[in-house]
């Protein structure tokens, strides 16, 4: 097939099966229900990391299945976007599985992971999901970018512009799109790496805006990224497709970003599962991206550190690992803030769960978006200390270890501690933890290295051999 | 008239529960041949097997699917219900007509869905918008639909201020008092409801539920 596949997209959005949003839904909750049924997924809770090699390639089937049947519905046109099997199996084989991200001395290199490897997973850090004021994005990035176990930056949601309320397609969407692509530079810049990669703006919701925040000099550059969403679930649209063509076109790292949500049109987890594995393909065929976001959530908690969201992570993971080459990113996704003990928990949870599955590291999104400006950039460093500590780990002990922390904090989902704001755990001048917030970080990592997990030796073996 | 025979209420009730339509259409309609009364069949089966649907739903023992299978049996049937009681003269009567949209920029409306189901599910007439619905959009619905309650639901912080711009477009045409306004959301709170002025705020879909009640009992 072509490299760019636009014209055959374009050409099957137009021509391809008719179907409404709500039957396109109905039509996908119905054939998910079969395909677990078909395939025998089971979630069991107290597995959250399962070992089972037969049921994650079941698992990547039935995704298969699930996306050549229904296709993908491009809202635009209400078609459904078909791609045969011996299709999706050639663009899958020819996805990349290793990328370079970022520039010179500060690029880090993305790898397809194994289930159970020894390859480091890298950490994608910044206030991603969490809402910051205009007051404290740039110090909370900066306290991401600075971090030495985080490899590549990403970008919080800021809805002002010097006190305006901004409006999507509005000039004022342009200059806060481009405020915040200088504030992640300027914040990569003051870390002393101005080549790491920042993985998008996240303030446009416009197609313009997006490409306002492109601007070699002081901006987003080639060696960055964008995301390109998918609306839930398996729906894309042309203003979607337009801005993933821009990006092939111009150079830049595509990131396409899926949002499944647990309970919602996929059912339970196993069905969740089935559509996110669906929606993985769907951003190797579609977008040809470099590389996957998925930031699944539970519909009440709006996390993914429960039972049924760290399954999720694990055994997708796994089945995309066994399966295709390419490099899988998990969000990490919690209730709890910044200055919360669970919130060092939940993150400790989320990449115990996922680096011997074959995932890469984000995080954290902190208290499911509700807060404003509750994250820094310590919990990121733990997340990277506690992915390196389980390089080689079996599956079984991950799920050993997982249950343990599990415990920490899973009874407090209904009332989440949502910690603190930035500026009362960071040093608004130092960009340093306070002593409050270290002393927590400080308990709780000792508690983890209690578990057996070699916090300061994972970390070294990684960057030192 | 007949009481609803006590194996079809239970079937009827099963039916629905499962999201069986083809079920909940048949007992329907043979409760109606044994002389049931609509609005019995629809308050003493309907609203309370789609309540207890919707706090299943709430607790997370079912999901979205089965959640929107109930809501479509349940809509299949409370048609026919509607046309037996035109044709025999009765007035059909709804909790309130709700007005429901994504607020304009905003794409995400699975959670605006829920609410739309859930509502109807409670005997409110419900006009769905979509996403991405302007001000002036439900404005226009409004009037035309004879609402009480308008629901905007936003889920980026981005696109919240259309919640109050679109309350500040019924203040500019002297609308604001005929109706009330409730908001949800991801990203929104009650002090962003306080804030633009907005009559509720429901942090998830069943709450909605009983907000759109009080609101409308007061």
């Amino acid at each position: 097939m072509q490299s760019n596949l636009m014209p055959t997209v374009v050409k099957r959005s137009e021509n391809g099966p008719f179907m409404k949003e709500p039957d396109f839904e109905r039509a996908l909750s119905k054939r998910t229900a079969e395909l677990i049924k078909q395939y025998g997924l089971k979630f069991n809770p107290q597995t959250p990391v399962p070992s089972d090699d037969d049921m994650a390639d079941r698992l990547y089937q039935a995704g298969v299945d699930l996306f050549v049947e229904l296709g993908v519905l491009n809202q635009t046109t209400e078609r459904r976007i078909l791609f045969g099997r011996d299709e999706v199996e050639e663009l899958v084989a020819k996805a990349r599985n290793k990328l370079v991200l970022g520039v010179g001395k500060d690029a880090v290199i993305m790898r397809h992971r194994e289930v159970e490897g020894e390859t480091a997973a890298v950490v994608l850090s910044g206030p991603t999901g969490t809402p910051c004021s205009e007051k404290y994005h740039p110090l909370i990035l900066l306290s991401c970018a600075q971090e030495p176990l985080v490899d590549m930056l990403g970008a919080g949601s800021v809805s002002t512009y010097m006190g305006n309320q901004i409006i999507p397609g509005t000039p004022l969407e342009i200059l806060g799109a481009r405020r915040d692509a200088v504030v992640a530079r300027d914040a990569v810049r003051k870390a002393g790496r101005p080549g790491m990669h920042i993985s998008d703006v996240a303030v446009p919701l416009t197609c313009q805006g997006k490409m306002a925040a492109v601007d070699p000099e002081y901006g987003l550059r080639t060696s960055d990224a964008f995301l390109v969403s998918q609306m839930v679930e398996m729906k894309t649209s042309y203003d979607q497709l337009s801005r993933a063509t821009y990006l092939q076109g111009i150079g830049m790292h595509i990131v396409d970003l899926m949002t499944p949500l647990i309970g919602g049109l996929g059912g339970g987890a196993e069905g969740t599962a089935v559509v996110t594995i669906a929606c993985h393909i769907l951003g190797v065929v579609l977008y040809n991206a470099s590389y996957h976001m998925m930031s699944h959530t539970h519909m009440r908690w709006v996390n993914n550190t429960d039972r049924m969201g760290l399954w999720m992570q694990s055994i997708v993971g796994q089945a995309l690992s066994r399966n295709t080459p390419i490099p899988a990113l998990n969000d990490i996704y919690c209730v709890s803030g910044a200055g919360a003990e669970e919130l060092l928990w939940e993150v400790a949870a989320g990449a115990v769960a996922g680096t011997p599955s074959g995932m890469n590291m984000q995080g954290a999104g902190c208290t499911g978006g509700f807060k404003t400006d509750h994250t820094t950039g310590l919990e990121a460093r733990f997340i990277a200390e506690v992915s390196h500590a389980c390089l080689g780990m079996t599956r079984q002990h991950s799920n050993e270890l997982v249950l343990e922390l599990l415990s920490h904090y899973e009874k407090t989902f209904n009332e989440p501690n949502r910690g603190m704001p930035f500026n009362e755990v960071y040093d608004e001048n130092t960009v340093e933890p306070k002593e409050i917030w270290l002393e927590k970080y400080q308990k709780v990592r000792q508690a983890v290295i209690k578990m057996g997990l070699d916090l300061d030796g994972g970390w070294r073996k990684v960057k030192h051999g | 008239m007949a009481n609803i025979n006590d194996e079809i209420r239970n079937g009827l009730r099963e039916a629905l529960i499962n999201g069986d339509s083809d079920t909940s259409v048949n007992l329907t309609h043979q409760a109606l041949e044994q002389g049931a009364l609509p609005l019995d069949l629809i308050q003493q089966v309907i609203v309370p097997t789609l309540t207890k649907v919707g706090q299943d739903f709430q607790d997370f023992v079912i999901f979205l699917p089965e959640l929107m299978a109930s809501g479509d049996a349940a809509k299949k049937i409370t048609c026919i219900l509607e046309e037996v009681m035109v044709s025999s003269g009765q007035s059909v009567s709804s909790l309130g007509t709700v007005v429901i949209g994504a607020v304009e920029n905003d794409i995400h409306d699975i959670g605006k869905n829920i609410v739309s189901t859930l509502l109807r599910s409670h005997g409110f007439k419900v006009i769905d918008l979509g996403r991405d619905v302007t001000p002036s959009a439900f404005l226009d619905a409004a009037q035309k639909e004879k609402a009480d309650i308008i629901a905007m639901s936003s889920l980026m912080t981005t696109t919240r201020p259309s919640t109050r711009s679109t309350i500040n477009l019924f203040r500019e045409v002297n609308l604001r008092d005929q109706y009330k306004f409730i908001v949800g959301g991801g990203c929104i709170t009650q002090e962003w409801a306080s804030e633009i002025g907005a009559d509720g705020y429901a942090l998830d879909a069943a709450s909605a539920v009983e907000l759109c009640k009080s609101i409308l009992a007061k």
